[in-house]
């Protein structure tokens, strides 16, 4: 599974008219069966470097392969069919019920027409939704969700072996949101595609991704790796920046506790915050420094208070 | 669905009933008044039923003819003028063809008849030209407001700029154009009583003879017959653009 089945070769786009690069000289490898999330601020780059993929966007120059072979030796509309694309804003056409939606690129691919209604069907059990409540609805009489769902059915429906998502999430309401990732991701778990998928949220990269690509301005990839590796060692005060505060407590969530070593017994110095400071934050500093005491400092010294990690929880508890 | 759409319905529906009824009246009463009256030899020849049921023909020939021509037009043109690499182009020759329509209509069809003569076709090529505006105008308006997002889409799971075309913008584009035609319909109906100049019949004959012979019943009954027909006409074209009108939009 670890052939390389994306790879970019010193791509990058300049837009017609404008001065600077949009995606400057750019080169990564994606391996067979990967999520790989890009994330940055907006504006980096992003759906450039992901539209160069399908050429949506005709690169200005690099070169840039899927599967082994060099995209710009295939005809784009060809191209296209066997890539899945998935867009924020959807774009289910609105004069087509969903199954027609659905089973649009089998029809340009000159499918049967039983062969089409099976596979619409399975897609969008695939998916979550019921083929026969949904089949013959059109798109705005499904909720946002929905819609989006049906996107990924569509987007799956030649089975492409590579998918293309642009902030497929992102319009849609935060639990909603939270809800499809999760789907996304045991989907992801059973159908094993390689995924490119856009986002400017770093919680969603780091739930998502196998390996999460930074971006800087112009598309300048600051770091590319897994959410741990990212986490744990940020490549510079850009990336650190660009995770925020909390790095400490998120990347809690990327480790099971069997995972875990018992520590060398180390001599830790107390971590010396103010008494305006959140629990949270301190807790935060505590874990990212391996601290186990804080001072909470006073008016003057004598005032300086000090607490274990021990009596800090046990001070914090709801009960 | 909301109450906005509810209320579109209900004034939909409104239209579609009162329109026709308002044109039978109409009818009604001009027949209705043709019976009362003695009629004279002349008034009797020009509002005998083969008469004015020739010149409906006629008229409704005219108003046929130059629609089809003018789809057959304007749709071609307005897509044409809207694929992205004629965009320049549009611009100007929508705003051409806007100044065009403040030329009077009767004017149009003089100048043709002095140029080329008069007849039928002369008629129609003047409607033509009159009513080929609302048609290109609402093509080209029609296509633009197209949300991009679906091009992307359609040309990103790989449609070819004219599978796009065929099945995302024009079908989405159909209400607006519908709308050009209905209006290109209904000039139509009313610029085609002019075609009388060109000696090309229709409904504006009996109006004209009406004056020369000064008969004012026969003027009555031109012109009352002329709104009739325009507002069957434009109901008629209402229940088509209900009909055709994509699900789902
Ligand atoms: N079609 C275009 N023409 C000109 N400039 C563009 C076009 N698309 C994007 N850009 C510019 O390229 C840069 C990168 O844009 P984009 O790839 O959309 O970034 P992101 O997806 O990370 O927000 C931006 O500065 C944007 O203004
Ligand atoms: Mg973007």
């Amino acid at each position: 599974m670890s052939d390389v089945m994306i790879r970019l070769d010193e791509v990058h786009k300049r837009y017609d008219g404008q001065a600077g690069d949009a995606v400057a000289p750019l080169s990564m490898e994606i391996r067979e069966g990967e999520f790989v999330v890009f994330v940055g601020p907006s504006g980096c780059g992003k759906t450039t470097t992901l539209r160069m993929i399908n050429r949506m966007v005709e690169p200005s120059g690099g070169r840039i392969w899927i599967d082994g072979r060099d995209v710009t030796d295939v005809d784009p509309d060809e191209l296209r069919k066997h890539i899945g694309y998935v867009i924020q804003q959807v774009g289910l056409i609105p004069h087509l019920t969903v199954a027609a939606n659905v089973g649009l690129v089998p029809k340009l691919l000159g499918w049967q027409r039983d062969r089409i209604e099976a596979r619409t069907a399975e897609l969008l059990d695939l998916v979550g939704l019921d083929p026969a409540a949904f089949g013959g609805r059109y798109p705005k009489q499904l909720s946002g969700g929905q819609q989006q769902r049906v996107g990924v059915a569509r987007a799956l429906a030649a089975d492409p072996p590579v998918m293309l998502m642009d902030e497929p999430f992102g319009a849609i309401d935060p639990i909603t949101r939270a809800r499809l990732q999760e789907e996304f991701l045991a989907l992801q778990r059973r159908i094993r595609k390689t995924i490119v998928f856009v986002t400017h949220d770093v919680d969603e990269a780091l739930r998502l991704g196998d390996r999460v690509a930074v971006f800087g301005e112009g598309s300048r990839l600051v770091q590319f790796d897994t959410p741990l590796g990212i986490l744990t060692n940020p490549a510079d005060d850009y990336v650190r920046d660009f995770l925020g505060s909390g790095a400490a407590v998120r990347r809690l969530g990327l480790l099971n506790v069997g995972d875990l070593r018992k520590p060398e017994p180390a001599d830790r110095l107390p971590l010396r915050v103010s008494s305006g400071d959140s629990v949270h934050s301190v807790l935060e500093r505590m874990l990212r420094d391996g601290a186990d005491r804080v001072i909470i400092e006073g008016e003057s010294t004598e005032d300086d208070r000090e607490l274990t990690l021990r009596e800090l929880l046990m001070a914090g508890s709801a009960r | 669905m909301s109450t906005r759409d509810e209320v579109a319905n209900a004034t939909g529906e409104a239209k579609s009933w009162v329109l026709p009824v308002i044109a039978a009246a109409l009818v009604v009463i001009v027949f209705a008044s043709i019976n009362a009256r003695e009629l004279d030899s002349i008034e009797a020849r020009l509002l005998s039923g083969e008469e004015i049921l020739a010149r409906v023909g006629e008229h409704l020939r005219l108003v046929a003819i130059s629609t089809v021509a003018v789809i057959l037009l304007a749709v071609p043109l307005g897509v044409l003028l809207s694929r992205p690499g004629m965009r320049l182009l549009g611009a100007p020759v929508l705003a051409v063809a806007n100044a065009g329509q403040a030329i009077p209509s009767i004017g149009i069809l003089v100048l043709l008849a002095i140029l080329f003569g008069v007849g039928i076709w002369m008629a129609v090529i003047s409607l033509v030209l009159y009513a080929l505006l609302p048609v290109l105008r609402n093509t080209m308006v029609g296509l633009k407001q197209v949300d991009r997002a679906l091009i992307d889409a359609g040309r990103g799971m790989g449609m070819s700029a004219r599978q796009v075309l065929v099945t995302i913008e024009l079908p989405l584009a159909v209400p607006v154009m519908l709308a050009g035609i209905r209006v290109a319909l209904i000039l139509n109906v009313g610029v085609a009583t002019l075609a009388t100049y060109t000696n090309a019949g229709g409904l504006g004959s009996l109006i004209e003879s009406g004056i020369v012979f000064n008969r004012m019943p026969v003027v009555l009954a031109g012109s009352i017959l002329t709104v009739a027909l325009a507002l069957s006409v434009d109901w008629l074209a209402g229940v088509c653009e209900r009909g055709l009108r994509p699900r789902g939009i």
